[in-house]
C-alpha cells in the first residue's frame, strides 16, 4: 500500500504541477471533504448493525449460526477462532445479500481478529472474496437503471452472477495457490536450517 | 425494490423477537453495540481520508484521462467497449465516483445499450479495491498487503471481460 500510494501519488502531483497547478490543493481538499463527509454516513450505518449485531450476540444466536457453518468457514479461512469465523461468514452472507453497510463492520472485526492471530491467509481470503463482490441483486445498479429508463433493468443480473462467480472462485484460488507456495518455501527454509 | 425492503424488517424483528424470548435486555444490549461505532470510524479515518484525497488527485491531475487513452487499446483487443474505461480505472478508487461515471455513460449512450449495460456489469461485480484494503486493514501493521491487493485488482478485471463478453449473448 505505501508503495502505491507513494507512485500514485508522486505521478498525480507531477502531473499537476505541469498541467494545472491551481487544482493541486482543491483535490486533496475535496478529499478530505469527502472522508469527513463519509465518515459521519459511516458512523451513521454502524451504529445501526453494529446494535443490531450485539443483540445477535447476545441472544446467543450467532453462536448457534456458527456452529452450523463451522465446519465449511474453518476451511476456507483455516481457522479456529469463533468469533473471528462467525464475523468473517456474516461478512460474506451480508455482502451475497447485499445489506447496505452491514459487512463492513463484520469485515473490520473478522481481519483484526484473524491478524492478530497472524493468520495471513484467512485475512487475505476474506478480502479477496470481498473485493470480487459476489452478490444475489446489484441493487444499486438495478435502482439507477430503472430511475434512466431501461426497459429491462433487471437483464444484467445473470452477466453480473456468472461473471462475479468465475472471478471469486478464480480469486480463492489465486489466494490458495499463492499460500501454498509460500508454506513449502517456508518448509524447504526450515529443512535447510535444521 | 421490493427484496431489500423486505428483508431488512423481517430480519431485525426475528432476531430481537429472538432475543426476548432468551431474555436479552434489548436497550442495554443495542446500545452497547452503537457504543463501537465511534471508536471503529476513528480508526478508519485517516486511511479513509488518505485514499480519498489520493481518488482525488488521481482524476484531477488528469492522470485517469492519460491513462484511460493510453488503455483503450488494450481494452478494446480485450473486448472491453473504451467508453467504460474510464470506469473500469475509477472502480478500484472510489465507490462514489464510478456510481456518478456509470450514470453519465447509461445517460450517454442509453441505459440499455451494450456499452451501458457493460458499463452495470463491471460496476456490478468489482469492488472498491483501495478503498477497503484501506478500511479492513486500517492500523493493523500488515507487511503483505501487495498480495491480496494484487490478486483482487486482477480478478476484478477478468470479471469485467468476462462480463462484457457475457453481455454479448446474455
Amino acid at each position: 500500500m505505501n508503495a502505491i500510494f507513494a507512485l500514485v501519488f508522486l505521478a498525480s502531483a507531477s502531473l499537476c504541477l505541469v498541467l494545472a497547478p491551481d487544482a493541486f490543493l482543491p483535490a486533496l481538499l475535496k478529499g478530505g471533504e469527502k472522508a469527513v463527509t463519509l465518515s459521519v454516513a459511516l458512523l451513521a450505518v454502524y451504529c445501526v448493525w453494529l446494535g443490531f449485531f450485539k443483540v445477535l450476540e447476545s441472544s446467543g444466536l450467532a453462536e448457534k449460526l456458527t456452529k452450523r457453518l463451522f465446519p465449511l468457514s474453518k476451511r476456507i479461512f483455516r481457522s479456529d477462532d469463533k468469533e473471528a469465523l462467525f464475523a468473517a461468514t456474516s461478512n460474506l452472507t451480508a455482502n451475497f445479500l447485499g445489506l447496505p453497510g452491514a459487512p463492513t463492520p463484520l469485515g473490520i472485526r473478522a481481519t483484526q481478529k484473524f491478524c492478530e492471530a497472524k493468520n495471513d491467509y484467512a485475512a487475505d481470503m476474506l478480502f479477496v472474496l470481498n473485493a470480487t463482490s459476489l452478490q444475489l441483486l446489484p441493487v444499486t445498479v438495478i435502482a439507477l437503471r430503472a430511475s434512466l429508463g431501461s426497459a429491462a433493468p433487471y437483464d444484467i443480473i445473470l452477466p453480473t452472477l456468472a461473471a462475479t462467480l468465475i472471478s471469486t472462485l478464480l480469486g480463492a484460488l489465486l489466494v490458495r495457490l499463492t499460500a501454498r507456495r509460500r508454506n513449502a518455501r517456508q518448509k524447504i527454509r526450515r529443512r535447510r536450517n535444521a | 425494490m421490493k427484496y431489500p425492503a423486505l428483508i431488512l424488517p423481517v430480519l431485525f424483528l426475528a432476531v430481537f423477537v429472538y432475543a426476548l424470548v432468551k431474555k436479552v435486555k434489548l436497550y442495554d444490549s443495542f446500545t452497547a453495540g452503537v457504543k463501537e461505532a465511534i471508536p471503529l470510524v476513528v480508526s478508519i479515518f485517516p486511511y479513509l481520508a488518505a485514499i480519498l484525497m489520493l481518488s482525488e488527485l488521481f482524476e484531477q491531475s488528469g492522470l485517469s484521462r492519460i491513462l484511460t487513452n493510453a488503455l483503450a487499446p488494450a481494452f478494446r483487443f480485450l473486448g472491453i467497449p473504451p467508453e467504460i474505461a474510464k470506469l473500469v480505472l475509477m472502480k478500484p478508487f472510489s465507490g462514489s465516483g464510478s456510481t456518478a461515471l456509470l450514470s453519465e455513460i447509461m445517460a450517454t449512450y442509453g441505459a440499455d445499450s451494450y456499452i451501458a449495460r457493460c458499463a452495470c456489469v463491471a460496476y456490478g461485480s468489482s469492488e472498491t479495491v483501495f478503498y477497503i484494503s484501506a478500511v479492513y486493514f486500517a492500523g493493523i501493521k500488515y507487511k503483505k498487503l501487495a498480495k491480496p491487493v494484487l490478486i483482487a485488482l486482477f480478478v476484478n478485471f477478468i470479471t469485467v471481460i468476462l462480463g462484457c463478453l457475457f453481455c454479448r449473448f446474455m
